[in-house]
């Protein structure tokens, strides 16, 4: 059952045509990413969809509700956590918690919240003495203390250490559990292959491609890269490279000095080739690896761009 | 219901957010008093003490009339005798060469004479001391005259001073009242600084968020800001009153109805920088130059009246003027609340609340539609 649903959304800032055409559902307890390069038009689809922006066309509807008319009650059942955080610094978790719970009909209790992002030590704490990392989990902890059904989290764990951004993970997945519908964006790949239900790519205002993480992965499967090094130089590099480019199931080669890069679509019979040439040529391979595809290939894949972290 | 759990939530955060905010504290509380204070210690001693003049008497020859003399003159608290023993004319006059007094008198030499002399330094001559001394000689001698003839006055000069209270406006009461103003004027003035990096750190968006009534914050936020100012009435009026001797004569139901229209015009000027400033620095610059402008023009210090004349209109035309003339009124004159001119100046004053609330929230509006992303 669909909890959102965005219909042909744009949006353009003077000659900017920052959101283009989107449309996409989400449903009940799914984790739903959004990436994109910077300036793809994440930010303003999402503040289109949390009633901030009004757009210059199209439909958002969650449920039967719509911004226009039930504006209110739109707002008691989200939870957003913006990407500033912003919160009231010279107060304390505990206190920023409160307050906001006060604006909703109902409430977590501020112990269960406290617990939740596990900010139960520091809840005496003013804000701006809390780290990044616990920062981020109360501003977390403010989405959610009304209970929501639907929680936006824009770029949760951006500029976080690795430890810090697995306990924000670790939240993510205890709402899933909860059943909540989590719409989320972020910058880190690794993040949206591990946490997400489905990926949407949005690029230039635009849908690239949306599917959950495995099947954007399979459709690139036809072809994997395949790398081997060697230890007689960059000569037998080289020969094995021309030996390979007539190999019916590579696609297209790569050398680096002594490593030798190939993307074939079968990997199996490109690698028994390959040896049975070092072997009748004596060259020495030092090592060899098939690339497991993640979603940062799939994303240089759709969006012919690198992935910046 | 709901309304009132989160009008009390959002009070008690903003009690808690200033009573935090040590800036707050410091421009809010700590400058005022000490500005206060100093100008009261600076200016405040000449206007305290009264009229006193400093003489030598002269009575060569003792004699029935000049001992008379004598002790009618140390009868006279305005004069102070430099030495306690009359001294000879020599003396005397080696004094008033060297202005070691303002002037020496000269007493009737015998029982039979009848003049009293009066020398003064020909440099101060015209000065209002000599010309005071001469006066109150004058006068003295018409009583002795009088007496002399055995004849009663018949006419006689009435002194009345026209304040409603029983004291002369002094300079503390001045001060103090123009201080409280300047307080409360800079607070409105200077306070909307919060409303600057709220909605630079995207605090206002984060409450446009949620389902937080934003009327009710900015309620919330009035009332505290309200109550700060009352307190700095009370601290002021507290230290003018009770360590600078300042006499307050205060009409109740002005007071508050200056008070309030007058914290929350000045409020409106502070939202109205806040609509066009994008950084505390902006905002701070000019809420600077206004409050400054402000500070010297609008007889906060000194009575506009000894301003030069060509600046006068200036001050005028400046919202803080009426502000402090309302507090004035109010708190040392006991003017009442019926009175026409209490409310022709807090018209104009409000006048500048309204027209700068109006344009402050026009602009508001229209940022936050070009302003988002």
């Amino acid at each position: 059952m669909s909890v959102l649903e965005v219909k042909n959304l744009k949006k353009s800032f003077g000659t900017i045509h920052a959101v283009q055409d989107i449309s996409f559902t989400v449903d009940t307890g799914e984790v739903f990413t959004i990436i994109g390069p910077n300036g793809a038009g994440k930010t303003t689809t999402l503040e289109m969809i949390e009633g901030l922006v009004p757009p210059d066309q199209g439909d958002i509807k969650f449920g039967e509700l719509n911004w226009d008319k039930h504006s209110n009650a739109i707002k008691q059942k989200i939870g957003i956590q913006p990407q500033s955080s912003a919160m009231f610094d010279l107060l304390t978790p505990e206190e920023n918690i409160t307050l906001f719970a006060s604006f909703y009909e109902k409430a977590r209790s501020t112990d269960e919240i406290l617990q939740l992002v596990n900010l139960t030590d520091h809840r005496n704490n003013h804000v701006k003495k809390l780290s990044g990392g616990q920062r981020q989990r109360l501003a977390i902890g403010l989405a959610m203390v009304s209970d929501p059904e639907i929680i936006f989290l824009d770029e949760p764990t951006t500029g976080l250490d690795p430890q810090a951004r697995r306990n924000i993970w670790d939240i993510i997945l205890q709402l899933k559990q909860l059943g909540k519908t989590t719409i989320l964006t972020t910058h880190y790949m690794e993040e949206a292959e591990k946490l997400s239900d489905r990926v949407c790519i949005i690029d230039q205002g635009k849908i690239v491609t949306l599917d959950t993480p495995s099947a954007l992965i399979e459709k690139l499967t036809d072809e994997r890269e395949v790398r081997l090094s060697f230890l007689d130089g960059e000569d037998a590099a080289e020969d094995a490279n021309h030996f390979s480019k007539n190999l019916t199931s590579v696609i297209r080669t790569e050398r680096e000095e002594t490593l030798l890069k190939l993307w074939t679509t079968n990997p199996e019979d490109t690698l028994y080739d390959l040896f049975g040439f070092t072997k009748e040529k004596n060259y020495q391979v030092e090592q060899v690896s098939i690339r497991e595809m993640s979603l940062e290939d799939v994303f240089i894949a759709f969006t012919g761009k690198e992935w910046r972290d | 219901m709901n309304k009132m759990k989160q009008f009390k939530q959002l009070f008690i955060a903003q009690l808690k957010l200033t009573f935090r905010e040590k800036q707050a504290w410091f421009w809010g509380i700590f400058f005022p008093v000490i500005l206060m204070s100093i100008f009261m210690v600076i200016f405040s001693g000449s206007s305290e003490t009264e009229f006193s003049a400093n003489v030598a008497i002269v009575d060569e020859n003792p004699n029935e009339t000049s001992e008379m003399f004598y002790n009618q003159l140390k009868q006279l608290p305005v004069l102070e005798m430099e030495t306690i023993e009359p001294v000879t004319r020599e003396e005397a006059e080696k004094l008033v060469e060297n202005q070691d007094v303002h002037a020496a008198i000269v007493l009737p030499e015998s029982a039979e004479a009848t003049s009293i002399h009066l020398i003064v330094n020909k440099e101060n001559e015209q000065g209002v001391t000599a010309q005071a001394l001469s006066g109150i000689l004058e006068q003295f001698i018409q009583q002795a005259n009088l007496h002399a003839v055995g004849a009663t006055p018949i006419y006689e000069l009435q002194f009345e001073s026209i304040t409603s209270g029983s004291n002369e406006l002094s300079y503390t009461d001045f001060l103090l009242t123009g201080m409280i103003a300047l307080a409360i004027a800079q607070g409105g003035m200077f306070g909307m600084i919060d409303l600057v990096e709220m909605r630079r750190k995207g605090l206002i968006k984060r409450l446009r968020m949620t389902p937080a009534n934003m009327n009710l914050f900015g309620l919330s936020d009035m009332v505290m800001r309200l109550l700060f100012s009352i307190v700095q009435i009370i601290l002021l009026s507290l230290i003018g009153v009770l360590i600078f001797g300042a006499n307050l004569y205060i009409n109740f139901p002005s007071l508050i109805i200056v008070f309030l229209l007058g914290a929350l015009s000045f409020n409106a000027l502070g939202y109205f920088f806040s609509s066009f400033s994008k950084t505390s620095e902006a905002y701070m610059g000019v809420a600077n130059i206004v409050s400054f402008v402000m500070m010297f023009l609008s007889g906060v210090f000194f009575p506009i009246e000894t301003m030069p004349e060509w600046i006068q209109p200036v001050s005028y035309v400046l919202p803080l003027t009426y502000f402090v003339e309302g507090l004035r009124e109010s708190m040392i004159y006991s003017t009442s609340i019926f009175s026409a001119s209490l409310w022709s100046g807090i018209g104009v004053m409000v006048l500048w609340g309204v027209i700068t609330f109006f344009i402050g929230s026009l602009l508001y509006k229209r940022s936050s539609i070009v302003a988002t992303r």
